[in-house]
């Protein structure tokens, strides 16, 4: 019988060396160790050696199949690796592939630009206002110190819609708006359309400006000379010149126009810059007395500063895109560059 | 405004470059639009004189001149115009000249006889437009002289933008006066020489002024025996460096002192007023005149006119009248000079529709103090250029004296306004510089008088700018305000439009920004309901197609589809305002809409999709859902029946019976006549209303503890029937064990019969209290059966 045995683990430690898979190892430890396995098998006649042998026995047939056990286990781990291995090698894939996916969608190009200004304003303490596109011409003009007559009302080319009412040429009717809900402070800006009769390569009639509105006691010009610096080296990068010029609006006095060193040559002078090296992109300064009258602040106590620009200048000069017209015309093959 | 610089510094000799006059004019509030040198490329270019013409020997077309130019032998010049006799001076390039442009000019063969140069047209030297022929010069210019000197191209000519406040700039002597104040040299004043004979003008003419507020002051006189004639060359080469065309003598005078002090005048043949006197009135209703640009214009009351004894001769401060016009064969001159009131002007000028440079200067207000300086000056020209017998006295009506006004100003206040301290005297000494005056002043403050052309001065404010223009809005600091709320809250909708607008990127689609122009002929070809057609209408639209404001987004999604209809995919969306005229309030409702369109392939042409699925209703309804539930908005849908859509495949979006907004498939037949992709899916959404619904709260649920349990269950109902209605029919059904019901399947085809459908619903179970036994959950299992065969007359499959 321990012959049997003997020649059993002969047997059995042959076939794990030559086993080549996992699974082929399971089925071993089954033939060999399972509950109808040959050590078993074996074991079962036990009762017919004599009492004496039985433990002898016993005892050899434990540790053959510990050793079985453990060269199973040891194969088990070779095999398993090997095969691991040969997975691994079978599931390379090209990962330049593209990736699955519907792709993004774009924000268009103006909306992305109003959203990094006003986050810009926002974090400095502004909060965004909005007010009517179809507007009295009470709030448009007259409130903002332009009366009928004014020669300012030329530059404008209003869009009328019935006695007293307007598209909205600016979005500073909303100074007014704003003005009549609260007294100061005030810190807004005001993000819209624009409406203005033009249409032609540079002019559309419908545009977006962005205004902004400073109400406090202590505002002053240097103020606004420092936020709209502060706000032109975040948006435009802090290499950007800055240039504040005299300039005439009926609603603000002192008045002035800012300028950027041109974004194309860096200020050596190029067409878009028309060879000056400066790109003029915004009107602002102190609000006009008259305009708080109206607003009924104290002109006395109380100074602020308001400023306006243009939105798709700002997307046009930031993407180089050479046309107003592009931005309005809704060309996938426009809108999905942004 | 175009600026010589060499005739600015008639007035003011400042000796700055060009590039340091052109900064400081532009940081002055000058707006420099242009810098101009004429003359820059041109060299070796004289003035030449023709001795002798003789045909060409080999060419029909072509002379052979002799032209001296002052200097060595004359030089031999092939020439192919015709409008030079000998004798005549002309510009002549010589050998190594350069014209503008850059062409180099070289002695060379021409049909095997030598040119040593080239004789020029005004084209060649860009001083005219286009030339035939040479540019003949005047006898008197000197032989040998530079080219550039002659013609006055050693100058440099700004274009410079006058903002609407300063018309006082709007001349030489306006510019003279700021630049002197800046650089602190005097001005001079061209002198003013002429002689008046005996008799008086007051003697056979007089001026009345019927409507003194339109007119506060009307200055005249009265010259006799004038000589008309074409200008002399300085007068014609200032004149067109401004732009204009020179006229005749007394013309071109009257212009180029309205150049030179921004004081239009006017001139009259004096014999063609009639009893040769001059009427400022209003005109009458219908009266009517013939201005110098042909037009008949008829008048009406509020419209100022210059008449003579019976009809009006001029439209006052904005166009002569032809019947009184100065002609070649005027003798007597009558000239005007007046200080009109801008309003006036301006409305009568704008209801003609002529904005002439005179209206200009008068509505944005002339100097009532240069009426007589301006009328002297031209006196004076006009006795020096076209001769005649000057009338003494000025005919000078002024029965509205223009007061000079005064404005305080306190010196900390600048300050304050600014934000920098600037010395006291600095600040007096400017504004006295700019020709104010002090009429009383103490230690804290001044009262100045404002001189008579600074219309735009009338507050501190004002002052103030002048101080912060003087010191330089460069050298004011750039300082950070703190900056304070009120606490008022201005806009609600801004950040949550945006959120929608980044999910729907996110979403794989792409934003539109149309105009938000409309017309009600779209709007009625593509079957919008009739309230679509309340719009509010633009009195002077751009266009037919643009005359009124969108009512609905849906139409600028379909344009975009039509434009980019070659595209595999449009999945596009637009937020923005649509415009609802109401009754009760003067301006119109403006809801933010949110228009979606998809249309063509759901996914790309891509390694990995077998398939290209188009997109179709359901697509465009799940984006829309998961838009509202991102918000927490509680709606319900409902089948509709919106005319752009489908019938069959038309939704409609409510909350307590308000609508959100609409979502179907256009309609096949519109998709056909607008040639655009059948399988187009839109929606509207009402962005306003959707953000004024209470958003549903979220409250945390109780995760449980216990394990839970799912049944599939497939039924046979009518193939009509709602899903909807078995969700809601199931809503009370087990007692809260039941957790989720997924509906997994739904089929109609071969399998069932044709007027059923087979839906397959998986329930989840589970107990906050317990582990759910099968009794338990076979009995809720047993309701929902009974429930489904007694509603629905349901087949368990």
């Amino acid at each position: 019988m321990i012959k049997d045995l003997e020649q059993i683990k002969e047997f059995a430690l042959q076939k794990i060396k030559e086993a080549e898979s996992t699974d082929i190892l399971e089925q071993i430890r089954v033939e060999f160790l399972g509950k109808k396995g040959k050590i078993t098998e074996v074991l079962k006649k036990l009762g017919s050696l004599l009492p004496e042998e039985r433990p002898k026995v016993g005892s050899i047939a434990n540790e053959i199949k510990e050793i079985i056990t453990n060269n199973i286990q040891k194969q088990y781990q070779i095999v398993l690796e090997k095969e691991l291995q040969k997975k691994i090698e079978k599931e390379q894939i090209d990962i330049t592939l593209p990736g699955r996916t519907y792709g993004n969608g774009h924000m268009h190009v103006i909306n992305q630009v109003m959203n990094e200004i006003t986050g810009i304003f926002i974090q400095m303490g502004f909060q965004v206002a909005t007010g009517p596109e179809v507007e009295t011409e009470y709030y448009n003009f007259e409130s903002l110190n332009t009366p009928e007559d004014h020669p300012a009302r030329d530059v404008h080319d209003t869009f009328y819609i019935k006695p007293g009412v307007v598209l909205r040429t600016h979005t500073s009717p909303v100074q007014m708006r704003v003005m009549e809900k609260t007294k100061p402070p005030v810190a807004v800006i005001v993000p819209g359309r624009v409406y203005r009769v033009d249409n032609d390569a540079s002019h559309s009639p419908m545009f977006n400006q962005m205004e902004g509105l400073l109400v406090d006691e202590d505002v002053t010009f240097a103020d606004l000379k420092g936020t709209l610096m502060y706000f032109v080296h975040k948006f435009f990068g802090e290499d950007t010149a800055v240039r504040f010029r005299p300039h005439y609006f009926p609603f603000t006095e002192p008045s002035a126009e800012m300028d950027i060193s041109c974004t194309v040559c860096k200020g050596k002078g190029c067409r878009v810059c028309k060879h000056s090296g400066w790109l003029e992109i915004l009107g602002c300064g102190m609000v006009h007395p008259k305009v708080f009258q109206y607003a009924g602040y104290d002109n006395e106590k109380y100074q602020g500063y308001a400023f306006g620009f243009g939105i798709d200048r700002m997307a046009m000069l930031k993407f180089a895109i050479p046309s107003i017209n592009l931005l309005f015309d809704n060309n996938l093959k426009f809108l999905e560059q942004f | 405004m175009k600026i010589s610089l060499n005739w600015l510094k008639e007035y003011c000799n400042f000796s700055v470059s060009v590039n340091e006059l052109a900064e400081r004019m532009t940081m002055l509030g000058l707006e420099i639009e242009s810098i101009e040198e004429p003359g820059k490329e041109i060299e070796n270019v004289f003035v030449g004189k023709i001795l002798d013409i003789q045909p060409h020997p080999q060419a029909d077309k072509l002379v052979v001149c002799k032209t001296d130019i002052g200097k060595g032998e004359p030089l031999q010049i092939i020439c192919g115009a015709k409008n030079m006799k000998v004798g005549d001076k002309v510009p002549t390039a010589i050998d190594g000249a350069i014209l503008p442009g850059g062409f180099r000019i070289t002695r060379r063969k021409m049909r095997g006889i030598e040119s040593f140069g080239m004789m020029c047209s005004g084209a060649e030297l860009k001083v005219e437009e286009d030339s035939e022929g040479l540019l003949i010069l005047h006898p008197d210019a000197p032989l040998g002289e530079d080219i550039k000197k002659v013609l006055g191209l050693d100058d440099v000519i700004f274009e410079i933008e006058i903002t609407p406040n300063r018309g006082d700039w709007a001349s030489y002597i306006g510019l003279a006066r700021e630049l002197s104040a800046y650089y602190d040299i005097p001005i001079t004043l061209p002198q003013i020489k002429f002689s008046e004979i005996e008799k008086t003008a007051s003697s056979i003419s007089s001026v009345t002024i019927d409507c003194p507020d339109f007119c506060p002051r009307y200055a005249g006189r009265v010259i006799q025996n004038v000589k008309i004639a074409p200008s002399p060359d300085w007068l014609a080469r200032k004149l067109i460096s401004a732009g204009q065309r020179p006229i005749n003598n007394i013309v071109d005078i009257t212009n180029f002192v309205l150049l030179e002090t921004g004081h239009p005048l006017h001139a009259f043949d004096f014999d063609k007023l009639n009893e040769n006197r001059i009427v400022v009135r209003l005109a009458k209703e219908g009266e009517q005149i013939r201005t110098l640009d042909g037009e008949l214009r008829t008048l009406n009351t509020s419209q100022m006119v210059i008449a003579d004894a019976i009809k009006p001769q001029a439209l006052a401060g904005i166009m002569g009248g032809a019947d009184s016009e100065v002609d070649d064969n005027t003798v007597n001159v009558f000239l005007e000079s007046a200080y009109f009131d801008p309003v006036s002007i301006r409305r009568t000028a704008r209801f003609h529709n002529l904005l002439t440079e005179a209206a200009q200067h008068f509505q944005r207000g002339a100097d009532p103090e240069m009426v007589t300086w301006a009328i002297d000056r031209a006196t004076s020209l006009i006795q020096e250029l076209a001769g005649g017998k000057v009338l003494k006295g000025i005919l000078d009506e002024y029965p509205k004296k223009i007061q000079r006004k005064n404005v305080k100003l306190r010196y900390e206040r600048t300050k304050k306004r600014i934000g920098i301290e600037i010395d006291k005297d600095f600040q007096r000494t400017i504004i006295l510089k700019l020709g104010f005056s002090v009429k009383e002043e103490n230690e804290k403050e001044v009262d100045f008088i404002v001189p008579s052309w600074r219309h735009d001065v009338s507050l501190e404010e004002d002052l103030i700018e002048e101080i912060a223009r003087f010191y330089g809005y460069d050298k004011i600091p750039n300082t950070l305000p703190k900056i304070r709320q009120s606490g008022a809250v201005f806009d609600t909708a801004f950040k949550k439009v945006n959120d929608i607008r980044t999910l729907l990127v996110h979403k794989g689609l792409t934003e539109c920004y149309s105009w938000t122009f409309s017309n009600p002929e779209i709007m009625q070809q593509l079957n919008f309901p009739e309230n679509y057609l309340n719009m509010v209408v633009l009195q002077n639209p751009l266009s037919k197609n643009l005359s009124t404001m969108r009512t609905s987004i849906i139409p600028d999604l379909l344009t975009t589809a039509q434009k980019n209809h070659l595209e595999d995919t449009i999945s596009i969306f637009e937020i923005g305002p649509v415009f609802l005229p109401t009754e009760q309030n003067l301006l119109p409702d403006e809801p933010q809409k949110l228009g979606i369109l998809l249309s063509g392939s759901a996914n790309p042409r891509l390694w990995c999709y077998n398939d290209r699925k188009q997109f179709d209703f359901f697509d465009l309804k799940g984006i829309v859902e998961d838009i509202l539930n991102e918000l927490y908005i509680p709606y319900r849908v409902e089948k509709s029946d919106f005319p752009l859509f489908h019938p069959g495949q038309s939704m409609k979006i409510t909350n307590q019976n308000e609508e959100l907004g609409i979502v179907g498939k256009l309609n096949p037949k519109i998709a056909h006549e607008l040639e655009i992709n059948e399988n187009t899916y839109i929606s509207e959404l009402n962005l306003n209303k959707i953000l004024c619904v209470t958003p549903k709260k979220k409250i945390y649920k109780t995760i449980s503890e216990f394990p839970s349990t799912s049944r599939d269950l497939a039924i046979l109902v009518d193939r009509s029937l709602p899903v909807s209605e078995i969700f809601s029919s199931l809503k009370s059904v087990g007692e809260g064990m039941l957790q989720k019901i997924e509906l997994f399947d739904v089929y109609t085809g071969e399998q069932v019969p044709h007027d059923k459908k087979s839906v397959a619903l998986g329930f989840t179970f589970c107990s906050n209290e317990k582990t759910l036994t099968d009794n338990e959950i076979d009995s809720v299992m047993k309701e929902i059966i009974s429930t489904l065969q007694k509603k629905f007359n349901a087949h368990i499959r």
